[in-house]
Formats: structure tokens, C-alpha cells, sequence
């Protein structure tokens, strides 16, 4: 009798438990979890960036006693001037992923996204003064350096001399390989440790506004539908970068940490907000949820692949980083036309 | 029994899973989801090759195949057979490709087996809406693409909209089937730009793979808007430009780079003007408002290139067939809608159309050419809808500029035919109003800004510039035409809005400098005020007695109360004119003529003596009835003395009210006010060495300067008044060739180089030396015929001024 129970009930749940995923579907968005991943990364990148202006005031002080007299300073205090910049290299490595983790949700969302061009996305206003972000980086000189662009990219080409202006004239070896080759370079101290304060301090200002940020279904839409369909533009970096072209890129930024690896940090934040609204495009249409979530895992492993094939030791050329940008780009644009047409549907709004 | 039990619980998991998987498997089985499978099979084929590894590709080929025979394979061949076909044969050339090694032609090939599938997918949603299916219309809709989603556009939700209404019975089949066709076809049309787009630039790179993926996309794109391609153009133009298609993908695969470029010129002049989908109401408005400009924008720029029958200005004549192009295209955007409202009057603009492009290839006569304009626009004001037109009309500099910002987005998304169209917009705004200004008041600066709009600006800029090779900045025609770089295009742009800021300083020339303004108020103020000062010196002087002396005081009073009445009548004025302010420059030409009216009356009256010295005398006799014999003052007298003073004062307050408004519209009232503080200052301190000090002053010499400064406050107001009026197109505009004048000419002297304002200046100066000579013709004739009038009229200007002066 009583595995007659046992069999039943069994048989009952077997019946009941396929139709449970479509009448018992939660069409609620859960913009909680966004958030609290949006906040565990701000977290990190506020607490990293200000571990870095340790090192860069230790470099900065070094500097300054030998009057910013770099070949002097390296003479002098070769052990320490090599142990805070490896620590500063270290270190902007470290939170470096931080941002390009939670990018998608900050570029996307409208009132974070001024936190991107700042930290992560504008180009300078040398490169281009129309589009480049009106930000000052106050120096400890006193001097100001005006629409630097993105102050990541200001420490990377400050950290490994990308940037002629932003290091010292001085080739030394600074990781001791016995060569003077990438990277051996000696930052401008004014420079690096303006812009690491900056970072430090634009870093907290986004965690208070993270922490403020109250999501809802537009904004996260909103940060698919603006996110989504950036693919050419970061492959585009990418194929002009060390990664691709090597010692003769055109491309100063991007040259420490594959520009792929950001992309896959980028997708794995625009997961994150999908899953929180995916409840409210199965519940209208399983078809098109199915299309998008399964959208966004290919071309996530799609760029995973190329990255895994990359960390290989596969250098592609300019013309086949170009093929995979399209082909990525292809895909994000589908995405996005069904996320438009999901927002259309659910009767939310797009913002500008 | 046990054994039973555990064969029960088996048969149930098993059950337990098949029914879980089959939501899933249901899912990963539907046509959008077994293409895109199909599509990314076919990229992995083109990537391994790509990469080397040749056996994966062949591996990607098969399971690619396979999946299409067994998935989509039988639905194509039922019900899109052709379109079943077409695919079979592009997976054959892509297999032997694959074989061949030829990566070039294997990615033309998959670009034609994926543009198969969208085809495919459009043609069975539509079916499926007929056969009422909407269900399967909808799922078969989720195998498609979209336009670019971007900052400024998200793709348009049109075709899902109206599936999903149709399904739930709140729409009509023709609705939805509408909506569909119109978004497919606009989204593929976009998606041939871009990749037309993408082909140039992966060729430009030297990237031969990619530009061969796009040449495929291209061709498989204009092949799904085919049927739309033949119903505009006819199935010779469809059948003519499917083999140029095809004679790019040989080229693409031949890496023929000369012929590449040759074919792709004649695609995009094959394309050039197609418009799959309508457009909508707000576009189609826009268009007919572009129609009604451009028309007359033809016979004016082939007007400025013909001269006697012969062309003298190739430039002109080339921007009149541009903009003949461009209204034949946005009369063709728009002729299905002018047919509905009048059939034959649409042809008939089509005709006049054609006739204008005869006219201009024969280098007709001018004034021809504009009667067919004219004759269009007639037609137009017939059977454009009334509210279409509305939009045509405006010329301001921020819709100008907000035009031209769209040419980087254009460009951006390699719709340079939509850059063209708004840049072509933009330069007719300018052309039907502020050019025809600048080329009166600052040619060199129209000139300029004509060069930038089209094959290159006149002033030399960075040193690399290319376009006209010869280091100036290249124009925006040239630019778009040659596809050139989004840098390039926002550089001319920048420059061009640079231009735009200077030019509006030119036109805002007409507005006078602050300083001219305060020293033009301050003159105007002190001389109307001397004047006072002068009457009421006189009248006050001429009652010595100590009888007499009682009336002055009415007499003051009634000059300080004209002093209060002029301050409530420059209020009343200036409350008028604020709520003429919608006027805008208009109320600023209005009230500028009445203030060169009230200069001409000052002038006229200082250069006729007669009427001063005559209005002197009325003064003094109206004051001689009040007074004379009589020792004590009534209330009646009071009253006469008090309005006496009043009158005499006020007159010259109103005359400085009336002047004054022209200038507070021109200047603003601080600015103004300034002056009037000043020139108050010297009539105090004429008033007070009058009547305080009692001290001699050279009033008649005083009153010929002040004389001569008004009559320069003349000039100038009338050569600002023209300017005023060429710009609100009350005056016409005719440029004295070869005169360029400078700035500061116009800011302080109103000095601008149109026959019309030139002219005006000379007639004002004219008319107040004449009026002076004419003055003293008539004096000289009374003082011939009549000494002894003559001699009584001077002992009585004597009598105005002396008693002035023995007062004083």
C-alpha cells in the first residue's frame, strides 16, 4: 500500500513537474541579484584602486627626493623604484577585471554610465575631442592634465610607457630580464600618481552611486540593448592591439590584458542582467527568452574560444581578428533586435 | 513484486525525463535556432579553413549539411521551392570550395545560404498570416535581422507588434502583413547598405576574405528585395542590376581589384534613389517639405551660372542638377500619396520635373527654368497635404546645424545617401535664408560657407587636407561622394559650424556696437534736451518783472510734469513693445522707420530755422495772452502757464521716447539707459550754467553741433534700418559687387555693401542737405521779397536767442 502511495505520488509529480515551468513561471524581474554582483564588483574596484595609490605614493615619494631626476632615482633606489612599480603593475592587473566585469551594467545603465568614459571608455581629447569626456586629472605638481581619456588607459600607457609623454626618457630594465624591452620604462611620478588618486576616487564615488542606484526593467533593458551590440567596437581594439599586431600596434591601450578577456568580463555582466529580466520575456514569449539566453552563451563561449586559443599562444592577424569581430558583431545585433522586440512587447522603455 | 515495483519506478523516471527534455528539446528545434545553428557551423567551416585546419572544417561542413537536410530542408522544399534551391547550390559551392581550399568563395557562399534562410523565413511568416496561422508566423519571424541598434535608433518593433495583436485577435491579417513586409524590407535594405558598406571597407584594408562575406550578405540581401527592386524599377533594371551583383562576387573571388571598384560604383548607382519599404507619414512630410524647397533652389544656383546664354559658373549649374536629383527623388518618395490626391497633377509635376532637367542640359534661358519651378510649386500648393507644407519654411541656424549633425550619424551607419540627403536639406535651409544675406552683407563669408557645403572651402586649413588638393578644407559633396573616412566628414563639419558663428556676427552686424548705441542715445537726448533747456530759458527769461515772475512757476511745474509724463511715456511705449515682441526683427525694422521718421522731423526742423524760431513764438505769444495786464494769477492762468511749460518740454521728451525704443530693441534697455544717463548729465550742466550759474553759453553754435552729430545718427540708423529690413525680406538684397566692407563698418556706421543700403544713406544725406539748401533758398527768397518780414523774422530769432542769453 505503501509504495503504491510512494508510486503515485511519484507519477503525480512527473505529470505536474514539466508543465511547472510554464504556469508556475515567475514573471518577476529579480534586479536584486544585478545589483548585488554591481556592488561586489564596485566593492572590489574601490578597495583595489586604493591599494594601488599605495604603491604610486611609495613611487611618488621616491621621485620627488630625487627631484624627479629619473636616471638619478634609478641609480639610487633601483630596488625600490622596480618593487612599486611591479606592485602597481600587479595591482591595476588585478582591478583591471573588476571594471570589465561589471562594465556592462555601468556603460549601460544611464546613470552610471558618466562612472565608464571616466574609468574605462573615453578616448583622450587628443585622439578625439568631440567624443572625449570633459574630466581633469588634477597632478600633484599642481599642473592638470584636461580630457585625458579613460584613466585605466592613462595607467597602463603611464605603467608600461605606451605613452611617450607619461614616462621619463630613461630605458632601463626595470623587470631585471636582462633586456630593455616592453615595458621597461619609468613612469612620470606627477602622472601615475594623479591619475591612481583619480581612479581611487572616482572608484569610490561609483560605489556610492552603485550603492544609490535603485535598478528597474528600463534601466537594465536599456544597458542590454546599448551593451550588446558593442562587439566590432571592442574587437576593433582589439585587432590593433600588441595581442594582434604586436610590437607594431597601433592601438596604446589594451596591450597588458587581451582586450578578449575584457569582452568575456563585459558578457558575463550582460548575463547577469539578463538573468534578471529573463523572467519577463519567458513568461511573455519562451521562444524568444530561449533565443536570447542561448544568444548570449554562444557568443560568449564563441569569444571564450578565440581567447583560450589566444592564451595558447595563437597570435591572429589584423584580417582574422576583423572576420571574428563581424561575426561577433552579427550575433550581438541579433540579440539586441529580439531584446528591442521583447522590451517592445513587455511595453518597456528604451532609453536614449 | 519488488521486481514489478522497481520496473514501475523505471518506466517513470524514464517518462519523468522525456517529459522534462522535451521542453527543451522542443526549444533548441525551432527553425531560427536550427538556421543559426546552420550559420554558426558554416562561420566554424570558414574559420578553420581559415586557420588551417582543414579537417574540422570538412566536419563543420558535414554536421552544417545535415542539419539543414534534416531540419529545414523538407519545410523550404514545400513551400519556398525556389528558395530551397537557391540554397542547395550555394551549399555545393560552398562544399566544393571547402574542398578547393577557396576560402573566398566558400564565404560568398555562406552569405548566400544565410540570406537563403532570412528570405526563406519572410516568405513563411507572410504565408503562415494568410493561412491565419500567426503562431507559426511568429516563430518563423525570430529568424531574421535587424537594423544597427545604436545611441540614436533601436530597431523598430513593427512586425512583432502586429504579429502578437494578430494572434490575439486584435489585429487584421492585412495589418500584420503590412507591418511585416515594411519592416523586413526596410531592415534588409539597411543591412545591404551596411554590408556594401563593409565591402569597400574590408577592401580598402586589403582584408579579401571579409570583403568577399559582404560581397555574399550584399548579393543575398538585394536578392531578398528583388520583387520590391523590379515593381519600382522594372524587371530589365532587376534582371540588369542581379548581374552586376553577381559580376562583384567574380571580381570579389578574382581579387580584380580595378573591376571590384568599377562594379561596385555601378551597384551603388543601381541603388542609388531605391527605396524598398514607404515611408512613414513623418518622413514622407519631411520629403515633400525638401521637394518644395529644392525646386526653388534649382533656377536660383542655374541662375548664378548662366550669363547670356552661356555658363559662366560651372559649380552653380552642377548644384542646380544636384538639387534637381534631389527633388526628382523626393518627389518619387512622395508620388504615390500626390497620386492619391490628384493623379494627373502628380504626373504633371513629374513632366515639369523632367522638362527642367531638359532645360538645364540645354542651357535654357533662366527665367524658363524658374517658370517651371514656379509651375511645380503652383501644382504643389494643390496636392500637398496643408500640413506637409507647414514644415518647409523655417531658415534658422539651429535646425541648420541640427541638420548637419545628422551627416556623422549618416555616415556612421553607412547610410551616406541619408547624409547626402541632410546635407543637400541643410544647405537648402541656408540657401533660401541666411546665404541670400551673406552674399549681401559678407560675400566672401557665403562664398566660403557655399565651398564647404560642396567641393571645398575657400580658406586653407590643415595642411593635409585632401578633396581639392590644393590645401584648402574639402567640401562636404566631395566628401560624402567619395566616402570618406567619419573624421574627415566631422572635421568639415566642425569647420563649417565655426563659419556659421562668424557669419552670424556679420549678421548681427546690424545691431550696432554698445558704444554707438549709448553715444547715439546720448546725443539724441542732449540735443532734445538743450532744446527744452533753450524754450524754457527763453520763457522763463522773458518774465523779469517782478509782476511777471509769479508765472514762471507754473510754468516750471508744468515742465517738471512733462518731465514725469515723458518717464510714464516711455513705459507705455515699452509695454507696447513687449507685447509686439513675437514680432521679432520685424517690430525692430517698424520701429526703426518711425525713429528715422522722428530724426528726419529733428533735422528738418533744425535746418528751418523758421519752424523753430516760429515755435519759439507761438510759445511766447500763447505765454503774452496768459500774462499780459494782469497782477495776479488766477487759477485759469495757472492752469494755461502750467500746460504751456508742459507742452514745451514735453514734445522734445516724446520725439527722445519714440527714437529710444529703436534703440532698446537693438541694444537692450541698460545699454540705452546709459546713454540717456549721459546726455541727462550734459543737459544738467547746460541747465545748470543756464539757469544756476546765469553764465553765457554758445547755444546757436551748440545747436549746429548737435545738429551735424544727428544727422550722422541718421546715416547710421537708416543704413542699420535697411539691413534690418533685407533681413526680414522687406527690402531685396543686391550686393555691390567687388565691395567687401569690414565688420566694424557696419557695427559703427551702418555701412553695408548692398545697393540698397548704400543707396538709402545717400538719399537720407540727400534728403538733409536738401532740405538745408531748400531752407535756405526759401530764406533768401523771403529776405529778397520781403525785407521787411525778413527783418522782423530775424529780430524775432534774435529775440529766441538773446533772451536766452541775456537770461543767462
Amino acid at each position: 500500500m505503501k509504495s503504491k502511495v510512494i508510486l503515485l505520488a511519484v507519477m503525480l509529480s512527473v505529470l505536474i513537474l514539466p508543465f511547472s515551468r510554464v504556469f508556475g513561471a515567475d514573471d518577476k524581474a529579480d534586479l536584486d541579484a544585478v545589483k548585488t554582483y554591481l556592488l561586489g564588483k564596485a566593492n572590489d574596484l574601490a578597495d583595489g584602486s586604493k591599494l594601488l595609490t599605495e604603491s604610486t605614493d611609495a613611487y611618488y615619494e621616491l621621485a620627488k627626493a630625487a627631484k624627479f631626476d629619473y636616471a638619478q632615482l634609478w641609480k639610487d633606489k633601483q630596488k625600490e623604484v622596480a618593487v612599486a612599480i611591479e606592485a602597481a603593475k600587479k595591482q591595476w592587473i588585478v582591478i583591471s577585471p573588476f571594471y570589465e566585469q561589471m562594465e556592462g551594467i555601468v556603460a549601460g545603465v544611464p546613470s552610471l554610465s558618466n562612472y565608464d568614459a571616466i574609468i574605462d571608455a573615453s578616448p583622450s581629447g587628443e585622439e578625439d575631442p568631440d567624443n572625449a569626456v570633459d574630466f581633469t586629472v588634477d597632478l600633484p605638481s599642481g599642473d592638470k592634465l584636461e580630457k585625458p581619456g579613460a584613466l585605466f588607459n592613462v595607467l597602463e600607457s603611464t605603467l608600461w610607457g605606451t605613452e611617450p609623454k607619461y614616462v621619463s626618457d630613461a630605458k632601463i630594465d626595470v623587470d631585471g630580464d636582462g633586456k630593455i624591452g616592453f615595458g621597461d620604462e619609468l613612469p612620470d611620478a606627477n602622472i601615475l600618481k594623479g591619475t591612481a588618486d583619480a581612479l581611487a576616487s572616482q572608484a569610490a564615488e561609483l560605489l556610492k552611486s552603485a550603492t544609490a542606484w535603485e535598478p528597474n526593467e528600463s534601466d537594465a533593458f536599456t544597458a542590454l540593448v546599448v551593451m550588446v551590440p558593442t562587439m566590432s567596437e571592442y574587437f576593433g581594439s582589439w585587432k590593433i592591439s600588441r595581442f594582434v599586431e604586436g610590437d607594431d600596434a597601433t592601438g596604446k591601450n589594451f596591450s597588458v590584458i587581451s582586450r578578449l578577456s575584457d569582452i568575456t568580463g563585459i558578457l558575463s555582466s550582460l548575463q547577469v542582467i539578463y538573468d534578471g529580466v529573463s523572467p519577463l520575456i519567458e513568461a511573455k514569449s519562451p521562444e524568444q527568452h530561449e533565443q536570447i539566453n542561448q544568444g548570449l552563451v554562444d557568443l560568449k563561449a564563441f569569444v571564450e574560444d578565440i581567447l583560450k586559443q589566444e592564451n595558447d599562444g595563437k597570435r591572429f592577424k589584423p584580417e582574422e581578428a576583423d572576420i571574428f569581430g563581424t561575426e561577433a558583431q552579427d550575433r550581438a545585433q541579433t540579440i539586441t533586435g529580439q531584446i528591442t522586440q521583447a522590451a517592445a512587447l513587455l511595453d518597456i522603455t528604451i532609453q536614449e | 513484486m519488488m521486481k514489478r515495483m522497481r520496473w514501475t519506478i523505471c518506466t517513470v523516471l524514464a517518462c519523468m525525463l522525456v517529459l522534462f527534455a522535451l521542453p527543451v528539446m522542443a526549444q533548441s528545434d525551432t527553425p531560427q535556432a536550427n538556421a543559426e545553428q546552420i550559420r554558426q557551423q558554416l562561420f566554424t567551416v570558414q574559420s578553420k579553413l581559415m586557420l588551417g585546419d582543414t579537417t574540422a572544417a570538412t566536419t563543420a561542413m558535414q554536421s552544417a549539411s545535415d542539419l539543414y537536410n534534416s531540419s529545414l530542408k523538407p519545410i523550404f522544399s514545400k513551400s519556398v521551392p525556389d528558395v530551397a534551391t537557391s540554397i542547395d547550390k550555394g551549399f555545393k559551392q560552398a562544399s566544393d570550395a571547402l574542398q578547393a581550399g577557396d576560402g573566398l568563395t566558400l564565404a560568398i557562399a555562406r552569405g548566400g545560404i544565410w540570406t537563403d534562410f532570412l528570405n526563406a523565413s519572410s516568405q513563411l511568416a507572410v504565408q503562415a498570416i494568410k493561412a491565419n496561422d500567426g503562431k507559426t508566423a511568429a516563430e518563423w519571424l525570430l529568424l531574421r535581422e535587424f537594423t544597427a541598434s545604436t545611441k540614436f535608433s533601436r530597431p523598430n518593433s513593427d512586425a512583432t507588434k502586429a504579429i502578437q495583436a494578430f494572434i490575439a485577435g486584435d489585429g487584421k491579417a492585412e495589418d500584420a502583413l503590412a507591418a511585416i513586409h515594411n519592416d523586413l524590407l526596410d531592415s534588409y535594405q539597411a543591412q545591404l547598405t551596411t554590408s556594401l558598406a563593409n565591402a569597400d571597407d574590408a577592401h580598402r584594408n586589403g582584408f579579401d576574405l571579409r570583403q568577399a562575406e559582404e560581397v555574399g550578405l550584399a548579393a543575398g540581401y538585394f536578392n531578398i528585395l528583388a520583387s520590391t527592386y523590379a515593381e519600382q524599377r522594372g524587371d530589365a533594371a532587376l534582371k540588369q542590376t542581379t548581374q552586376v551583383f553577381n559580376a562583384l562576387e567574380r571580381v570579389a573571388i578574382s581579387g580584380d581589384k580595378y573591376s571590384y571598384e568599377l562594379n561596385m560604383e555601378t551597384v551603388q548607382a543601381a541603388l542609388k534613389g531605391f527605396r524598398a519599404a514607404p515611408l512613414s507619414e513623418t518622413d514622407q512630410a519631411r520629403r515633400a517639405g525638401q521637394l518644395i524647397r529644392f525646386v526653388d533652389l534649382v533656377s536660383i544656383e542655374y541662375k548664378r551660372g548662366i550669363r547670356d546664354g552661356v555658363v559662366v559658373k560651372d559649380i552653380e549649374i552642377q548644384e542646380a542638377t544636384t538639387f534637381l536629383e534631389a527633388s526628382t527623388a523626393a518627389f518619387n518618395d512622395i508620388s504615390q500619396t500626390l497620386e492619391k490626391q490628384d493623379v494627373d497633377k502628380a504626373s504633371r509635376v513629374a513632366t515639369l520635373l523632367a522638362q527642367m532637367k531638359t532645360q538645364i542640359q540645354t542651357t535654357a534661358d533662366p527665367n524658363a527654368l524658374q517658370a517651371s519651378g514656379d509651375s511645380i510649386q503652383t501644382i504643389l500648393k494643390d496636392i500637398v497635404p496643408a500640413k506637409w507644407q507647414q514644415v518647409a519654411s523655417t531658415s534658422d541656424m539651429d535646425v541648420i546645424v541640427s541638420i548637419l549633425d545628422q551627416i556623422p550619424l549618416a555616415v556612421k551607419g553607412n547610410q551616406y545617401d541619408l547624409a547626402e540627403s541632410a546635407r543637400l536639406e541643410a544647405y537648402g535651409l541656408l540657401e533660401l535664408g541666411m546665404e541670400q544675406r551673406l552674399r549681401g552683407f559678407a560675400p566672401d563669408m557665403a562664398a566660403e560657407i557655399e565651398g564647404l557645403f560642396w567641393q571645398g572651402g575657400t580658406m586653407p586649413h590643415d595642411a593635409d587636407d585632401v578633396g581639392t588638393g590644393d590645401g584648402v578644407t574639402p567640401g562636404l559633396a566631395y566628401l560624402i561622394a567619395t566616402r570618406a573616412p567619419l573624421a574627415q566628414i566631422k572635421s568639415t563639419i566642425a569647420i563649417l559650424k565655426t563659419t556659421f558663428v562668424q557669419a552670424q556676427q556679420i549678421m548681427d552686424a546690424g545691431k550696432s556696437t554698445p558704444t554707438i548705441v549709448i553715444s547715439n542715445s546720448a546725443i539724441i537726448v542732449f540735443r532734445e534736451g538743450l532744446e527744452a533747456v533753450l524754450i524754457l530759458a527763453s520763457l522763463l527769461a522773458s518774465l523779469r518783472s517782478l509782476e511777471e515772475r509769479q508765472f514762471r512757476r507754473p510754468i516750471i511745474i508744468g515742465a517738471l510734469l512733462a518731465f514725469v509724463a515723458t518717464g510714464l511715456t516711455w513705459w507705455a511705449a515699452n509695454a507696447l513693445l513687449q507685447t509686439m515682441l513675437p514680432l521679432g526683427e520685424r517690430l525692430e525694422a517698424i520701429v526703426s522707420l518711425i525713429a528715422i521718421g522722428v530724426l528726419l522731423i529733428i533735422t528738418n526742423w533744425f535746418f528751418h530755422k523758421v519752424y523753430w524760431t516760429g515755435w519759439m513764438a507761438g510759445f511766447h505769444s500763447k505765454k503774452r495772452n496768459l500774462v499780459n495786464g494782469v497782477a495776479v494769477i488766477t487759477a485759469g492762468q495757472m492752469l494755461g502757464l502750467i500746460i504751456l511749460g508742459f507742452t514745451s518740454i514735453y514734445r522734445e521728451g516724446f520725439e527722445s521716447v519714440l527714437f529710444m525704443q529703436s534703440l532698446v530693441l537693438e541694444a537692450g534697455l541698460s545699454i540705452v539707459l546709459q546713454g540717456v544717463a549721459l546726455g541727462l548729465v550734459g543737459v544738467a550742466i547746460v541747465g545748470v550754467i543756464t539757469f544756476t550759474l546765469q553764465r553765457k553759453l554758445p547755444y546757436k553754435k551748440m545747436l549746429v553741433v548737435t545738429g551735424v552729430m544727428i544727422g550722422f545718427v541718421l546715416l547710421t540708423m537708416v543704413g542699420n534700418t535697411v539691413h534690418v529690413m533685407q533681413v526680414v525680406g522687406w527690402l531685396p538684397i543686391n550686393p555691390i559687387i567687388g565691395v567687401n566692407l569690414p565688420l566694424w563698418m557696419g557695427q559703427w556706421l551702418g555701412l553695408f555693401a548692398t545697393w540698397q543700403g548704400i543707396g538709402f544713406q545717400i538719399a537720407a544725406a540727400a534728403f538733409v542737405i536738401g532740405s538745408y539748401v531748400w531752407a535756405e533758398h526759401m530764406n533768401k527768397g523771403r529776405r529778397e521779397s520781403k525785407p521787411a518780414v525778413k527783418e522782423a523774422k530775424e529780430q524775432k530769432e534774435q529775440v529766441v536767442v538773446s533772451s536766452v542769453e541775456s537770461h543767462a
